[in-house]
């Protein structure tokens, strides 16, 4: 029992020492009008009232109030304080890993403005304290912290795996000079990638190095630390988190890249380049910007000659939680595929207001949660079909695993692909 | 006993054309060494793959093998080199991708990471 306590206290100081002043604020100030409820594509599919965004956050306020306030101490009844014991955590393993995507769409439609995704982070790092983890969340940690990238790539087979793609880029190009440079110093650009592509998708690097060659970009991936994911960010273990950004800051000041470009990953752009410097606790003396606004920068400069009647088919675009609610890159997807694509329609809603397509906050890789993540799928499911699109275009590789799945379970006969993809097909080569 | 209660592998059961196979949560096998050549057809089936040409039989086949000699599934790279079949016919073959299509197919463990 003693176990369970010394857990317990350690839980119990993310909220009695908080890092940051807005937690309590946050904790303090629901007033159960119960707008966020329609928001959350949880309780909209099942009715289930459990899953409605206010009760995640009561169940880390109630806590809150039974340890850190006047009357929740002294008279917790009063208050709807409760004791944080073995059922409360199973409740909150529940809730706040196994039903919510991290995507933030409640707090954007609460009332009164809390951070609602973040209290539910706050919860995941009590249960990340008391060790409490989703073994299969947290085994894709473990990878990236141990083999420096979440899918254990030995970096030969990395290095072959590139220069077999080279091989295919020369063909592309035709031009037997050209190259994806690795470990190249005081280039302009250090890419990265989410280790999913060299190891199963290498569709969207094979469009990425087009692209970089016909801008006439300097740039270079590093074999060391390319990885753009952080797996950390999903268990709210900002210790393990910080060590995976420090490696990547690392790798860009070695090599003295001028900045630092995010491949299509929508919780890794978050914790590298949103959330890093918090766990860092710096700034960075480099520029790190998302592929999507390279993307965009590069047509805008004309170092992109693109003709969008090379991608003909109806085009629609799934917007990632993490870069239009959290990152604010909502306009620059759509002017990519402007000049990319030529017959485009949105989905409804879209942007800020998108749905999530049910795998984020690490729910693709929690196997135990499977069945919902999936119910929660019917949502985009429903919004894709209205489209009448046949391609679905999305900049986060999580996003176009959970889209290939929902293709496959609801029969929508639709390809999906990411944006660089889009736009590699619509390039013209001098 | 507190321990007991942090959140392990769930495996639960899944009927395919009547037999029964005991999966993690994501379909993937949950003993890989039960697998065999039916397995690997109601898995394929149940995906919506009706019929296992040839061309997927190389790739399961090697994707197997490697899981058996190396402890992982193989590099898309290596797949295609070593069967042969073209980098965009794979995901034709298999519409789940090799991870969620071909390796669940060929009975390894779900790989780590956004797959
Ligand atoms: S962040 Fe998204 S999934 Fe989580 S409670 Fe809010 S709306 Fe629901
Ligand atoms: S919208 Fe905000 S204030 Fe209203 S119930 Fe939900 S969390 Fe509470």
């Amino acid at each position: 029992m003693n176990n369970f306590n010394d857990k317990k206290n350690k839980a119990l100081k993310v909220l009695s020492e908080p890092k940051d002043s807005k937690l309590i604020t946050y904790l303090n100030s629901c007033v159960h009008c119960g707008l966020c409820a329609e928001s959350c594509m949880y309780y909209l599919t099942t009715k289930d009232e459990r899953y409605i965004p206010a009760k995640k956050v009561e169940l880390v306020s109630s806590i809150y109030r039974r340890y850190c306030t006047f009357t929740g101490k002294h008279f917790p009844k009063l208050t709807n304080a409760r004791e944080l014991d073995e059922e409360l955590t199973e409740e909150m393993t529940d809730l706040l890993f196994g039903a919510c995507t991290l995507c933030g769409r409640c707090t954007k439609h609460c009332s009164i403005g809390i951070d609602i995704a973040y209290l539910v982070r706050e919860g995941r790092k009590m249960l990340t304290e008391m060790e409490i983890i989703p073994a299969s969340l947290q085994s894709t940690v473990n990878a990236a912290l141990t083999t420096g990238n979440n899918m254990s790539i030995p970096t030969e087979e990395f290095t072959d795996t590139l220069s077999w793609l080279e091989d295919e880029l020369k063909d592309e190009v035709n031009d037997p000079n050209a190259s994806i440079p690795l470990n190249v110093p005081d280039v302009n650009v250090l890419y990265t990638l989410n280790p999913r592509e060299p190891k199963f998708f290498p569709l969207s690097i094979s469009a990425m190095v087009k692209i970089f060659y016909a801008a006439k970009e300097s740039w270079s991936l590093s074999t060391k630390m390319y990885d753009v994911t952080n797996y950390a960010y999903f268990t709210s273990n900002n210790g393990e988190a910080a060590t995976i950004a420090q490696r990547l800051y690392d790798e860009v000041r070695k090599l003295n890249a001028k900045r630092c470009v995010l491949a299509e990953c929508g919780h890794g752009s978050r914790a590298f380049r949103w959330e890093g410097p918090n766990y860092l606790m710096r700034t960075y003396p480099f520029e790190v910007l998302t592929s999507v606004e390279l993307l965009a920068e590069y047509i805008s400069q004309g170092r992109l000659k693109l003709d969008k009647e090379k991608n003909k088919e109806l085009i629609t675009l799934h917007d990632p939680c993490n870069l239009v609610r959290e990152g604010g890159v909502v306009d620059e997807q759509r002017y990519v595929l402007k000049h990319a694509a030529s017959r485009f329609v949105e989905m409804t809603p879209c942007g800020t207001d998108n749905f999530c397509c049910g795998g984020g906050g690490g729910q693709l890789a929690m196997s135990e949660y499977n069945e919902r993540r999936m119910k929660n799928a019917e949502i985009k499911a429903e919004q894709i079909r209205k489209t009448g699109a046949s391609i679905v275009v999305t900049p986060c590789h999580n996003c176009v695993d959970q889209l290939m799945q929902i293709d496959n379970k609801f029969k929508l006969g639709v390809k999906v692909m990411t944006l660089s993809e889009v736009v590699a097909d619509a390039i013209i080569l001098e | 006993m507190f321990e007991n209660k942090v959140p392990t592998k769930l495996f639960t059961n899944m009927e395919i054309d009547g037999k029964e196979f005991q999966v993690d949560g994501d379909g993937f096998l949950s003993d890989p060494y039960i697998w065999n050549e039916e397995v690997a057809r109601l898995f394929a089936k149940y995906d919506g793959i009706e019929e296992l040409t040839e061309k997927h039989w190389a790739i399961i086949n090697f994707i197997r093998k490697n899981w058996e000699e190396k402890g992982m599934a193989p590099m898309i790279r290596s797949i295609c080199q070593i069967t042969g079949v073209k980098l965009k016919e794979i995901y034709q073959l298999f519409p789940l991708g090799p991870a969620r299509g071909a390796c669940r197919v060929a009975g390894l463990p779900k790989p780590d990471g956004c797959v």
